[in-house]
């Protein structure tokens, strides 16, 4: 093949441009007001060092939002990766309806979170909640239940809203690796006397697995970074004990306007990040240069 | 095996779906004889057609059950007859048909029973407790009169309370006929498909997970649904009164509409299109470089687009607000597609990346040697074969921008350029939620995506049989 | 397939190159007025969304088939508004990041504005509010716009909160209003029993969004609050840990709703017009509220209840109008005239009365009144609330800390843990 030295370059260009200007300047621009003063309206101050380092770590709420965080992460990733993974292989059957199913599937993520969250917050609503309606008039339960009566629940309902919103994500993903993976191997396994698990583990996982590793890494990220179903449901009520890390500095730079401490944390939450990211690609991608 | 044998096979079958269908309709219409008044005094020897006829749920969900099961003996006659002696696999396809439609209505007539009984609990349970608390609507008394007239022969007395007081339904009993009847539907099932025990079972399983999750994901919507189109007094229903609105409000449409909705839809449309667009005319070319071409410096690449991900937009507010000020981009729909368009390049890289790679070189050398250039190789050759992987990535920035909220919120300051998720915040306003408006628009919301989700969805399966290689 | 998937990116294209043209041309150019002396003032303004129809009544046809900004135009074409209604969740996102962009909107419409004039965004009210209006304000509103002897801000409208019950049901029960602490748990007590759990007898609001009223409800009630006497924090006085514990009491005792750490100012409302709740505290536009969502309580006001031999005192409630400094606009005094002619515009009666009695809130100017209280009786009573209420400590640089500090403190206590340690952590972090 006579490829020029440039050329990969040229084509990367227009990503290179897109993804530097966008996304890297204003990274840029956090970076910089980590370590500046900022008061609380919001005018950016002089040079401070470390300073908003130390405030940050120092806060009260910081050790049971890192463990809310962690949590919600976890959960999140781990329940949609598996229940997707199911789902995906589900529907790469071929049954009738496939395709409404697959429609309806991907409804919980064709509406914005802001929108998802007001309606599971409507949902469980003790009072006048559809959830406890439906209930009732099916005569399922005698009586209205309290679906969040302490903060514990609520976390694991804004968790499970998570997963909720999450799935199809992971699912198509999946799916998408699952249509390209050529029907001839599942024959030739057939043909081997494979089973259902066998053929499972031995083809179709390795081969979505570069879909799977995506996905999940990327998932991550944006679990970690998913923002309004916690705000809109909890508010980090009572005290923070529901905030994971992104709510928390919402809370912490516009509702106490500590804008300084905010925007540290949002730098140790991207090092966070990077370093879970970076030790679970490195390993991903070592096994596949190998392959 | 010889044709008795499946002549046999195929006519017990059909016994055992019959039996199943009676005992289908034996614990259905169970209800009618098991109301009790007071503690002792068993009613007995109720018309059914007279229940039926009551127009409570319950005897409505009764007569569609005996219209299903009648279905499914006749289907499943249909499919039998004349077809006796022939193998599963070498039926033809409208009997095939006929016999599944036979199983599958004789399941859907199991599965109504506990309706029937959840509808006769509700329907009395709730107008015992609503009565209670005063509650009741109005003219729900002569309704039960009527319902006493006919249920006791106006022997439940006078009162509404006193006749609301016996009506009970005793559920257990019906539970072993229950385990029972679905055995043997279970195995007819399976008779009529020819032994073929597991792939049975399986369908079975798969149909009914694939309900589960559908009823569960569409749960909400049917929330949005029903409170979207409710009046504004009833969207709080702190008594649990109603599951549907009384009163169908589509003028909630038209008010939203009136509200800038429309506006709001196409400006959404407009930023998550133009996105799209361009996300794949970055991410296509680099995925591309990526997957095909050995360079110095594509490593760093791969990881640097992923780190370039590990900041929420949320964060980085101050930072895009200032470099779109520089960029005179502000308060545009420009600056909103691009913001999309970057945020989700990793995805659109990786992910194309990936289905590159899976898809084998050979075609695409082999029409370089033809003397086509990389950009026609990529696109004539490369491209359909990794359209699952393209129209997932396609999908996926698009749901992301048509989603962005607070990135819109700070870059949008004129309310004829709002997305429609800044839109909506309009019926959430300092004084008032106003959640009908709010769940019918969000409703209408949802449409767009669904619309374009379906219409490219056959591509997510149109892969590798239209690209005609072999790995 | 192929030819689909080129179409679908053209048609993408397409859509964006279009979306540009009008994004460049829809898109009006920020603050900084207009160079030569002939072109109008531009001003850049935010105003709050407050109810359904306060977008409408600035940009739609709310008023009188028109809008503010239109009329506002028509009689004042020297100055060109660019209004923006921003919705409360996320007015301080937009704000505060406009202000670390140095893009200050020209005119803002919140609740607080003391960080901002610390921070030395503002202008003095004199440097561009006319004279006769400036005398209009209700003086005691206009002090509570003060820093070190100026005034920053001009009040836009504002609301009284009072105690709220459902006549009947009090009647049903056999109770009158309490007007103490003992009489309201004693009262709340009866109406649990008599109704069996299925009314919550008092509502209680400690969420993340309005906590600090209910700190406001119960410390003024019991002598405390979020000062002393001096106008210094004292917010771990022995009479605020009483009154929260007392608070928490009636959560505890199951005489309120259930989630109170969740169940915002509009939760309880809706609780209340369905009837749900017996008593709450509520802003006077509660009645219009209720009626609104198809309620049909007979309502009455009383007091707010206060500790035995307290005095119970209203809470007043107020939002402001604020006008930024700009040094890059070329002629300041027309702009301060032009923000001026803004000013004079929104609160002339003719265009004020309707807004302020839209969505139920009390006026802020004197020459606003009479027609209010034409239009409704009950202003007059609410507007004598107004007079004798407190207000939060708004003019104090730490009063987001404060706030936040306090609501975190009760839910904090909500989820078991020290009123009094939690005050004392607040004060001591105050003091430093």
């Amino acid at each position: 093949m006579n490829r020029t030295k440039w050329e990969p370059y040229v084509w990367l260009l227009p990503s290179i441009l897109l993804v530097s200007i966008f996304v890297v300047f204003p990274i840029f621009i956090v970076f910089k007001l980590s370590f500046s003063e900022i008061s609380k309206s919001g005018v950016v101050g002089d040079f401070i060092g470390f300073q908003n380092y130390v405030d940050a770590v120092h806060l009260p709420a910081f050790g049971i939002v890192m463990k809310n965080t962690f949590f919600w992460v976890i959960s999140v990733v781990g329940i949609s990766t598996i229940l997707g993974f199911v789902i995906a292989l589900v529907l790469n059957q071929k049954f009738r309806g496939r395709k409404i199913a697959r429609s309806i599937l991907i409804l919980p993520w064709a509406t914005s979170l802001v929108i998802q969250a007001s309606v599971w917050n409507y949902i469980i609503k003790y009072e006048y909640g559809n959830l406890n309606n439906i209930l009732l008039n099916l005569g399922i339960i005698k009586q209205a239940i309290n679906w969040r009566s302490s903060y514990q629940i609520e976390f694991i309902w804004a968790c499970a809203v998570g997963i909720f919103v999450t799935v199809p994500f992971v699912t198509f993903c999946i799916l998408s690796g699952l249509q390209s993976i050529d029907p001839a191997l599942y024959e030739a396994a057939t043909v081997d006397g494979a089973g259902f698990w066998s053929k499972l583990k031995n083809v179709t996982v390795p081969l979505v697995k570069p879909a799977l590793t995506v996905s999940t890494v990327l998932n991550i990220i944006y679990v970690f970074n998913s923002f309004p179903i916690i705000y809109t449901m909890t508010k980090g009520a009572p005290a923070n004990k529901t905030d994971t890390m992104i709510t928390y500095l919402y809370m912490l730079s516009f509702y106490e306007r500590k804008k300084g401490p905010a925007s540290a944390l949002s730098v140790i939450g991207f090092l966070i990040l990077c370093v879970c990211a970076s030790i679970y690609m490195f390993g991903v991608m070592r096994k596949e240069e190998s392959v | 095996m010889t044709n008795p044998e499946l002549r046999k096979k195929n006519r017990s079958s059909l016994i055992i779906l019959a039996i199943g269908m009676l005992l289908t309709l034996a614990v259905a219409s169970m209800p009618l004889y098991t109301y009790t008044i007071g503690e002792s005094e068993q009613v007995n020897g109720l018309s059914l057609w007279g229940f039926i006829g009551s127009g409570t749920s319950a005897g409505m969900i009764i007569l569609l059950t005996i219209l299903l099961a009648l279905f499914s003996l006749i289907c499943g006659i249909a499919g039998l007859m004349g077809t006796w002696e022939i193998e599963y696999k070498d039926l033809s396809p409208r009997t095939k048909t006929l016999r599944g439609a036979s199983v599958a209505s004789a399941l859907i007539a199991f599965l109504l029973i506990p309706a029937i009984y959840m509808a006769n609990n509700y329907f009395f349970n709730r107008k015992r407790s609503l009565f209670l608390t005063n509650h009741l609507e109005e003219g729900s008394e002569e309704y039960l009169q009527s319902m006493d007239r006919l249920l006791f022969k106006g022997s439940a007395g006078e009162g509404i309370e006193s006749s609301l007081r016996g009506l009970d339904i005793h559920l257990s009993g019906m539970f072993f006929l229950l385990l029972f009847t679905l055995m043997l539907m279970i195995i007819a099932a399976v008779m009529i498909r020819h032994g073929e025990i597991k792939n049975t079972l399986f369908k079975m399983l798969l149909y009914f997970f694939v309900v589960v999750v559908s009823v569960v994901t569409v749960y909400p919507y049917f929330v949005m649904l029903i409170t979207g189109l409710r009046t504004n007094s009833e969207t709080l229903d702190m008594f649990f009164l109603h599951i549907l609105p009384t009163k169908w409000m589509w003028q909630n449409i038209v008010d939203i509409l009136h509200r800038g909705v429309a506006r709001f839809l196409l400006n959404s449309l407009l930023v998550a299109g133009g996105a799209t667009g361009i996300a794949m005319l970055c991410g296509i070319p680099a995925a591309y470089a990526l997957a095909r071409m050995k360079f110095v410096g594509k490593k760093p690449f791969l990881g640097f687009v992923i780190v370039s991900q590990m900041f929420s937009p949320v964060v980085l507010l101050i930072g895009i607000s200032q470099l779109m000020n520089t960029l005179n981009l502000n308060n545009s729909l420009l600056g909103l597609m691009l913001i999309n368009a970057a945020f989700n390049q990793a995805f659109a890289i990786w992910l194309l990346r990936g289905t590159f790679i899976s898809i084998s070189p050979e075609m695409e050398e082999a029409s370089l040697i033809d003397g086509c250039g990389t950009v026609s190789a990529l696109t004539k050759v490369l491209a359909p074969m990794a359209a699952p992987g393209i129209v997932t990535a396609l999908i996926f920035v698009f749901i992301n921008a048509w989603n962005e909220y607070t990135v819109s919120t700070v870059l949008i300051s004129s309310a004829e350029l709002r997305p429609i998720t800044v839109g909506i915040t309009t019926f959430s306003s300092f004084n008032m939620i106003e959640w009908q408006y709010l769940f019918s628009a969000s409703l209408l919301a949802t449409i767009p995506v669904v619309i374009l989700f379906m219409s490219i969805e056959k591509h997510l399966t149109a892969g590798l049989t239209s690209g005609g290689v072999k790995g | 397939m192929k030819k689909f998937l080129i179409m679908l990116l053209a048609a993408m294209m397409t859509f964006s190159l279009a979306a540009c043209g009008g994004g460049s041309s829809g898109g009006g150019e920020s603050s900084g007025g207009g160079e030569a002396s002939g072109e109008p003032v531009e001003l850049d303004v935010i105003i709050c969304e407050y109810g359904p129809n306060t977008q409408n009544w600035f940009l739609g046809t709310g008023m009188d088939g028109s809008n503010f900004v239109d009329k506002f135009h028509e009689a004042n074409p020297d100055v060109k508004l660019n209004l923006e209604v921003v919705s409360w969740n996320d007015v301080y996102t937009v704000v505060d990041t406009r202000i670390a962009n140095n893009q200050a909107p020209d005119i803002l419409n919140i609740d607080v504005f003391a960080n901002y004039a610390n921070d030395g965004l503002l202008m003095p009210v004199k440097d561009y509010c006319p004279e006769d209006l400036y005398n209009d304000f209700f003086p005691q509103f206009i002090e509570q716009s003060v820093i070190d002897g100026t005034v920053w801000a001009v009040p836009d409208l504002a609301s009284a909160r009072a105690m709220f019950y459902n006549v009947d049901m009090l009647k049903e029960v056999g109770v009158e209003p309490p007007k103490t602490w003992a009489e309201l748990k004693e009262v709340s007590q009866k109406i649990k029993e008599h109704y069996n759990g299925e009314v919550y007898p008092w509502g209680i609001d400690m969420t993340t969004d309005e906590g600090q009223a209910a700190f406001a409800y119960y410390t003024w009630g019991n002598g405390g609050g979020f000062v002393d006497a001096d106008g210094k924090w004292a917010v771990n006085s022995a009479e605020n840990t009483e009154a929260i514990e007392f608070a928490l009491g009636m959560i505890n005792e199951g005489l309120t709703n259930p989630n109170p750490a969740t169940e915002t100012r509009y939760d309880l409302q809706d609780m209340f017009a369905a009837g749900k709740m017996a008593m709450l505290i509520a802003p006077n536009q509660l009645p219009t509220y209720v009626a609104d969502k198809g309620g049909t309580i007979n309502m009455a006001t009383a007091g707010i209840p206060a500790a035995e031999g307290k005095t119970g005192s209203s809470v007043g409630v107020m939002d402001r109008v604020m006008a930024f400094k700009d040094d890059s606009a070329p002629d300041q005094a027309a702009r301060n005239e032009a923000i001026g002619k803004f000013l004079k515009f929104f609160y002339d009666p003719e265009n004020y009365v309707g807004w302020v009695s839209m969505e139920g809130f009390l006026p802020a100017v004197n020459s606003a009144v009479e027609a209010l209280v034409a239009s409704d009786e009950s202003f007059s009573a609410w507007l004598d609330v107004l007079n004798t209420c407190q207000f939060y400590p708004t003019a104090m640089a730490e009063w987001d800390q404060v706030k936040q500090g306090v609501i975190k403190v009760e839910q904090d206590a909500l989820a078991g843990g020290s009123v009094q340690e939690g005050l004392d952590a607040l004060q001591a972090e105050l003091t430093k």
